[in-house]
């Protein structure tokens, strides 16, 4: 279909050309039936005349006193004629025209109706021999036919009239077809003013569901899911921007006030450089902390994995232990390794994942504690577990720990090496992306982090 | 050693003329890319310094124009670009590397002495000497005034950053990324304690001090003023 016509138009085209076709059919079997009803019983009076006039011919002895006893037989029937040849010699016609009515000898199967058109007329007919009941017994030709034009002139009209009836038929079932699919098709109309109702910020209107048919309350319910996913997003995305809007405040605040303060008298150049330095400090934590939220910002993009590897888990974690061992060391923390399994993602996404998780360990760990990593396979997943002891986190803590720029202890000042809070928020996202789950338990002193994530590939 | 930057943010270019001068480098500063790509055609550089939106052309049609024209001089991309397909087709265009803004000056100098380094062409040295402070590369042994130092696998090898790249201030994320191969930025002060700890076998009992933190920057591994 070139132009794309409107459901309505469609169904209601539909509906039509199912009538005209149901309509049509029915007419010609009608007609056809009409028809063969004629034929056969022109079949009959045909052999009804034929033996009429075998038996006349049968007990006839010479051929005038056969023709006398024909005309008083064939003249009081209307419309029938008959013809009589002997050795292709015609002896007998019926009426002065009715030899002309007869299509030639040798178009006839004996005992067979033919039918034939023969100016203007259509015409039944038979052939059949008789014996004369004359001494040579001869044998004559007995031909009948009956004009079946009031046959034909009725199944005309009747064909007429049927034509005439599925017109008005189809006319009037396109009519009510396309007021069916308009009435059925009310509902959709219904949706589409909600549709078009519905603005960013208001995003919790409802599309009708009780009110429609089955089919339609499926498609309402559907858009109600939608719109509500849309919803929860829009919100993140509303609370993400006003999350970066106040983080940013802080530290631009704070360089603003330094850099004011510095530029309001002379100073030493020592002085210079100390805040010059501080002020550098304060920017790489800017860049790191805007890094860090568009990567975030893309994760929630659905951000295809760069490239997918196969993974050693063990391999990683001895990474990262080597890299956080003076770390380790200082808070006088002992790292314990078990385990291995074999993972396929981003190696430096897991990586990342990891560090967090570890560094998050170490932030909060008791002096002379261990931190245990334990890698297992169980199941159809690859477990990675990271255990510290540590204060327990607090059970309101603990659902949104995960959240972006969220800080378990507000009242913590942000230490110059600290994360902004995104630490963990970008590790779950990176699960997330290998298709995995994050979960933290915490209770009698001791935090537990697991990393879950299904052992067949990630498809990237 | 002659850089050209291509860069239309008035203020980031004039800094990075001004940092890159004072860093001992000759620096053409232009902000519209059609006049980049003349530069970079008629004079020499052994570096260009390439931002990708500019007016004009843009970075990646000014590096395609540069290699279709057989002019292979390393390219430094800098972008605000944080895309991995934008890093990979910088990279696959001939570039030598990709900054993403915002990066920290000492990184840019870092990776820029990379890249100029790598014509040059290293040679094989075993043996590297700072003032008194000795690293043995083959033995992997460390002594200063030809007292042993005892260094861990990973202590060595920062020594040996800082020693090999002596002068040049090294930024955290790069030393991460040299020795942990840790590409990302961890949240923690490990550098920072890491560094401390190195300090305190290599400097702790001498007099002259040979690691300095040059705070918001890095750190340097500095031979002191010669004295004779």
């Amino acid at each position: 279909m070139i132009k794309r016509f409107s459901l309505t138009v469609r169904l209601a085209f539909l509906y039509v050309t199912t009538s005209i076709l149901l309509l049509v059919g029915l007419g010609l079997l009608v007609s056809q039936m009409v028809e063969t009803h004629f034929d056969e019983q022109d079949a009959y009076d045909l052999q009804d005349k034929l033996q009429l006039i075998q038996n006349v011919v049968g007990t006839s002895d010479s051929v005038p006193f056969l023709i006398g006893r024909l005309d008083d037989v064939v003249h009081n029937h209307r419309n029938l004629y008959v013809k009589l040849e002997r050795n292709s010699q015609l002896i007998y016609g019926s009426t002065d025209s009715a030899i002309t009515k007869f299509p030639l000898m040798n178009e006839f199967t004996p005992n067979q109706m033919l039918k034939w058109r023969k100016e203007g007329y259509t015409y039944h007919g038979i052939c059949q021999n008789g014996l004369l009941a004359d001494t040579a017994k001869s044998k004559i030709d007995i031909c009948v036919a009956i004009d079946t034009e009031h046959h034909q002139h009725f199944i005309h009209t009747v064909g007429q009239s049927l034509a005439v009836y599925i017109l008005i038929a189809s006319l009037l079932a396109g009519v009510i077809g396309i007021g069916v699919a308009h009435k059925g098709l009310a509902p959709l109309r219904t949706m589409k003013q909600q549709a078009q109702s519905i603005r960013s910020l208001k995003l919790d209107a409802q599309m009708p569901v009780d009110s429609v048919p089955v089919e339609m309350a499926d498609l309402a319910s559907s858009l109600n899911a939608m719109l509500a996913r849309l919803q929860s997003d829009y919100r993140k995305i509303s609370e993400f921007s006003s999350d970066i809007a106040h983080e940013l405040r802080t530290p631009i605040t704070n360089l603003l006030t330094e850099t004011q303060v510095a530029i309001s008298q002379p100073r030493s150049a020592e002085a210079y450089r100390e805040i010059l330095a501080s002020n550098a400090e304060e920017f790489q934590r800017l860049g790191r902390m805007i890094s860090d939220m568009l990567f975030l910002a893309k994760a929630e993009h659905g951000l295809v994995l760069p490239s997918v590897e196969t993974i050693q888990v063990a391999d990683e974690i001895t990474a990262l232990f080597e890299f956080y061992e003076a770390l380790a060391e200082e808070r006088q923390v002992h790292l314990v390794q078990i385990g291995d399994a074999t993972l396929s993602g981003d190696r430096l996404m897991l990586r990342r994942a990891f560090s967090n998780i570890l560094s998050n360990a170490l932030k909060y760990a008791e002096a002379k504690s261990d931190i245990r990593v334990e890698v297992f396979t169980s199941g159809a997943y690859v477990h990675v577990q990271m255990t510290n002891s540590g204060a327990t986190i607090s059970e309101a803590s603990i659902p949104r720990l995960f959240d972006r720029f969220y800080r378990a202890d507000t009242s913590r000042t942000n230490l110059s090496a600290d994360g902004v809070g995104l630490g963990l928020a970008i590790t779950k996202s990176i699960v997330e992306m290998h298709h995995g789950e994050i979960c933290v338990t915490s209770a009698a002193n001791q935090t537990q982090f697991t990393l879950r994530f299904p052992c067949q590939p990630v498809v990237s | 050693m002659k850089l050209l930057i291509i860069e239309d943010e008035v203020k980031t270019g004039e800094y990075l003329k001004l940092g890159l001068t004072e860093a001992g480098y000759m620096v053409d500063l232009v902000q519209d890319g059609r006049v980049g790509l003349q530069y970079a055609l008629e004079q020499s550089y052994d570096l260009i310094i390439l931002d990708v939106m500019l007016p004009g052309l843009n970075g990646w049609q000014i590096i395609q124009q540069l290699r279709t024209q057989q002019r292979l001089m390393p390219v430094l991309f800098l972008s605000a670009k944080d895309q991995v397909e934008d890093r990979i087709r910088g990279l696959e265009l001939g570039a030598d590397d990709y900054l993403v803004k915002p990066f920290s000056f000492a990184e840019l100098l870092a990776r820029i002495r990379i890249i100029l380094r790598r014509g040059a062409g290293t040679n094989e040295v075993t043996l590297l000497y700072v003032a008194d402070l000795e690293l043995d590369l083959l033995r992997r042994r460390a002594s200063r005034g030809g007292k042993k130092i005892v260094l861990t696998a990973k202590e060595f090898s920062l020594l040996e950053l800082l020693m090999r790249r002596k002068n040049e201030v090294l930024p955290r994320s790069l030393i991460a990324s040299q020795v942990w191969d840790m590409n990302f930025d961890s949240d923690t002060n490990v550098i920072d304690v890491a560094m401390r700890r190195l300090r305190a076998k290599v400097d702790d009992d001498f007099e002259v001090k040979l690691i300095h933190t040059i705070r918001g920057m890095g750190y340097v591994l500095e031979e002191p003023e010669s004295t004779l």
